[in-house]
């Protein structure tokens, strides 16, 4: 059994802390869906995970099995067992996915894969995902369509088979078939016993792929932890309950007047909200 | 007409691509940077297709001037150059467009490391008269290191309306985004760093045929790797 702890995370990005404390644990076997309005951190927490250069860890620890996430290199996380796939996957000229799959999947092994495993389950993983194979001698992600990235990602994940999988809004992008060619693939990692832990704004992604837990983060800390019921509360009702029935106030993003621009009144910008 | 010059071959000289005929141009550099100059002349309907893949070592000044002389003359240059240590090198690659309807395009990569130096420059000049010609010009330095020095400085200067001009320009470190994406796939930072230099280099060998030539270039690219 694995275990993924977050203790009292705080993170900044450059002089602006957006994580306040937090603390979340997630076991294999489970699937948490993270919640919570635009701007309060959801996608900061996965990108510190993973050790985004971007993101500073100020304090607090995250544990995969006891060991020491924070202590590790970004390549030593994966190969520990965390795999995030991302928002927005980068497009990176002049490398090869074939190229690129392969120095991966045996940067995760012993001894390096032979070339016709290897050729065998990347062409079993393009099928499973609905990716015509001849796309794995295209430059990684380049001139890949949204849809055609986040399958990727899905694509990568199966491959590389991490104890946790964490999901930045995979379903953004995707149409109704790939929706379900997605669905389909996690559910199957769902069943081999992995990990999630899923952003996504629609309960539409969620109904397919049945959480077992949901958290909601507010103000850059777990407002609320619980069962899959609350994402219905969160689809029908929206984020206003919280402040009702647990008094917290859902700061919204004030945009300093540097991003302002010609033709909106700045003033009205500035004061709007207080 | 092939024509492949490796190393010490790579010297001052003059070639005339004939009305109709064809140039493929494979200059290879392994050894010391070859400080020479090659001009080529182009008549009607000529086709210059020339390629020089760097791995040399040392300082000095390369330059590949086509002249298109003749309507229809068309030339493709490409260039893959890795500059490391103390290596201090220019390529300059220039086009004119003498006649009506020639085409040029100039694509220029390097890679710098260490402390070394390494500069593209090089005008495509159309001259007045060369209507419907077309010019592009992309050069490209990945700066690996925080002393190594990578400069481009492609110029256009067109004396004609009735033409098609473009160039580009870049000079950056590795993108941040690029390697963790790569590392977060498991890889490590020195083998990311590997498969983006891979990327940048290794196009270069579409252009070469000679298996030999081949198989030392691609030893070349995973020596200064």
């Amino acid at each position: 059994m694995s275990t993924l702890v977050i203790k009292n995370l705080h993170v900044s990005v450059g002089s602006k802390e957006i994580l306040k404390g937090v603390n979340l644990t997630i076991n294999d076997n489970e699937t948490l869906a993270l919640l919570g309005p635009n701007g309060h951190g959801k996608s900061t927490l996965l990108a510190a995970i993973m050790g985004n250069p971007n993101y500073t860890v100020t304090d607090g620890s995250i544990t995969l099995d006891g060991e020491d996430v924070l202590a590790m290199s970004v390549d030593k996380r994966s190969k520990a067992g965390l795999f995030l796939a991302m928002q927005y996957p980068a497009e990176i000229p002049g490398v090869n996915s074939a190229d690129f799959l392969k120095a991966s999947m045996n940067a995760h092994r012993e001894k390096p894969m032979s070339l016709f495993e290897f050729y065998r389950s990347v062409e079993k993983a393009y099928k499973d995902m609905g990716i015509p194979f001849e796309m794995s001698t295209r430059n990684l992600n380049e001139g890949f369509s949204g849809g055609e990235k986040k399958r990727n990602e899905i694509l990568q994940m199966k491959l590389l088979k991490p104890k946790f999988a964490l999901l930045d809004e995979i379903d953004s992008g995707l149409d109704v078939d790939a929706m379900q060619i997605v669905a389909q693939a996690i559910r199957e990692e769902q069943a081999a016993g992995r990990g999630f832990l899923v952003i996504s704004h629609y309960a539409r992604l969620y109904d397919m792929i049945s959480p077992t837990r949901s958290a909601v983060m507010v103000n850059g800390k777990i407002a609320v932890e619980g069962g899959p019921e609350i994402i219905t509360k969160i689809d029908t009702k929206g984020y206003e309950w919280i402040k009702e029935e647990l008094g917290i106030e859902i700061e919204k993003d004030e945009k300093p007047m540097s991003q302002q621009s010609i033709g909106i009144c700045a003033t009205h910008e500035a004061t709007k909200g207080k | 007409m092939n024509i492949s010059l490796v190393d010490k071959e790579i010297k001052d000289m003059e070639l005339t691509v004939k009305a109709g005929d064809s140039l493929v141009l494979n200059l290879a550099a392994f050894d010391t940077f070859p400080t020479a100059k090659i001009r080529i002349l182009v008549e009607k309907d000529g086709h210059v297709n020339a390629s020089f893949a760097d791995f040399s070592r040392g300082k000095g000044k390369f330059v590949i001037d086509v002249e298109l002389l003749e309507e229809g003359a068309e030339c493709n240059w490409n260039l893959s150059s890795l500059a490391r240590e103390n290596d201090d090198k220019v390529v300059d690659a220039s086009v004119l467009h003498v006649a009506k309807h020639t085409t040029a395009e100039m694509n220029n990569y390097g890679i710098t490391r260490d402390q070394s130096r390494l500069v593209f420059t090089g005008v495509s000049r159309i001259n007045n008269g060369a209507k419907s010609s077309s010019t592009r010009q992309s050069a490209k330095i990945i700066v690996f290191d925080p002393n190594s020095d990578g400069r481009c400085s492609p110029s256009l200067c067109i004396d004609e309306n009735d033409v098609q001009a473009s160039h580009a320009a870049i000079v950056g470190r590795l993108n941040e985004n690029h390697l963790f994406y790569l590392q977060s796939r498991g890889i490590s930072e020195e083998n990311a760093k590997r498969l983006i230099t891979l990327g940048y280099l290794k196009p270069i060998e579409q252009y070469f045929k000679d298996e030999d030539l081949l198989k030392r270039i691609d030893n070349a690219i995973e020596e200064g790797i």
